[in-house]
C-alpha cells in the first residue's frame, strides 16, 4: 500500500510542476521545477529504493555521487565566473 | 561446493546493494557534465533555450514522465513479490518492461518530429538541441539496458522468486535511478516558460 501512496505523491507533483509552468513567476518557475524534481527524486530514493530501511553504509554510498557532483559544479562554476573565455584561434566567435 | 567470500546470504545481499549504489554514484558523475553544460547554456543564452523548449511536445513529454514513474511503481512491486516469493514477480516484470517500451516508442516518435526542427536550428538553439538529444539519448540507452535486464530476470524468475532475490533488488535500484534522471530532464527541456508559448 505504501508504494501506491508514493506513486500517488509522484503523480500529484508531476501535475504541480506541469501546471506551474503555465503561471509566469520569472526565475521562480525554475526554482519550483527544480524543487519539485528534487522532491520526486527523494520520494523515489527513500521509498522505492528502500533508503528508508537501509543501513548507514548504503545511505553514505547513495549520497556520495550527489556530493561529488555538487563539488564539481562548484569548482567548474568558479572557473566560468572568474575567468575570461579565450577561444582557440580556429573558433571564430 | 563453491567457496563464497561472504559469511551469509544477508552479507552477500548487502554487498550487492553497495556495489549498485557505488555504480549509481559513478552514473551521477557520468551524466553530470551534460547537466553542467545545460546550466552554462541556459545561463548564457536563456532566450534560445526557451524558444527551443517551445518546440518540445509537452503532452508527450508529460505522458512519458507519468509512464516512467508508473513503471517505477511496478518495479517496486516486482521487488516485493520476489522478496516474498510470489508468482506475481513475472507479471510485474512484464508490465514494467512494457511501460519502458511504451516510453521508448513515444520518445522515438518525438525524435522523428523534432529532427526537422533541429536541422533548422543554429547557434545557441542548436546547443539546446544538442543537449536535448545527448541527454535524452543517453537516458534512452540506459532504459534500453534496463529492459534487457528485466527480460533476463523474467527468464530466471523461478530462481529469483525464492531465496535468491538479490538480483531483482539490485536491478530495481538501477531502474529507479533511470527514472530519477528523467524526473530532472523533463522540466529542463519541456517546461521552460510555457506561459509565453
Amino acid at each position: 500500500m505504501g508504494y501506491v501512496f508514493t506513486w500517488l505523491a509522484l503523480m500529484i507533483l508531476l501535475g504541480l510542476t506541469f501546471a506551474s509552468s503555465y503561471i509566469a513567476m520569472g526565475p521562480w518557475n525554475t526554482v519550483a521545477n527544480t524543487g519539485i524534481s528534487c522532491a520526486k527524486a527523494l520520494l523515489i530514493a527513500v521509498f522505492f529504493m528502500h533508503l528508508r530501511h537501509a543501513g548507514p553504509l548504503l545511505r553514505i554510498a547513495a549520497v556520495t555521487g550527489v556530493i561529488w557532483l555538487a563539488l564539481l559544479f562548484g569548482l567548474s562554476s568558479t572557473d566560468y565566473a572568474t575567468r575570461d573565455l579565450s577561444p582557440a584561434p580556429w573558433a571564430k566567435r | 561446493m563453491t567457496t563464497s567470500p561472504f559469511d551469509s546470504t544477508l552479507e552477500r545481499r548487502e554487498a550487492g546493494m553497495l556495489g549498485m549504489w557505488a555504480f549509481l554514484a559513478t552514473e551521477v558523475l557520468f551524466f553530470g557534465p551534460l547537466f553542467f553544460g545545460y546550466l552554462h547554456g541556459r545561463l548564457t543564452s536563456p532566450e534560445a533555450f526557451v524558444s527551443g523548449s517551445h518546440h518540445m511536445h509537452i503532452v508527450l513529454g508529460t505522458l512519458n514522465t507519468a509512464i516512467l514513474m508508473t513503471s517505477s511503481l511496478t518495479m517496486a512491486l516486482a521487488v516485493r513479490a520476489a522478496q516474498s516469493g510470489r508468482e506475481s514477480l513475472r507479471t510485474y516484470l512484464v508490465i514494467t518492461a512494457l511501460l519502458g517500451l511504451a516510453f521508448l516508442g513515444i520518445k522515438g516518435s518525438e525524435y522523428g518530429m523534432e529532427a526537422s526542427e533541429a536541422a533548422k536550428a543554429s547557434g545557441a538553439e542548436l546547443q539546446f538541441y544538442f543537449l536535448y538529444f545527448a541527454m535524452t539519448g543517453l537516458h534512452a540507452i540506459h532504459l534500453t539496458i534496463g529492459i534487457g535486464v528485466l527480460a533476463w530476470l523474467w527468464r530466471h524468475a523461478r530462481r529469483f522468486g525464492a531465496g535468491d532475490h538479490a538480483p531483482v533488488e539490485v536491478s530495481g535500484l538501477y531502474w529507479h535511478f533511470v527514472d530519477v534522471v528523467w524526473v530532472f530532464l523533463y522540466p529542463m527541456f519541456y517546461l521552460l516558460e510555457r506561459y509565453s508559448a
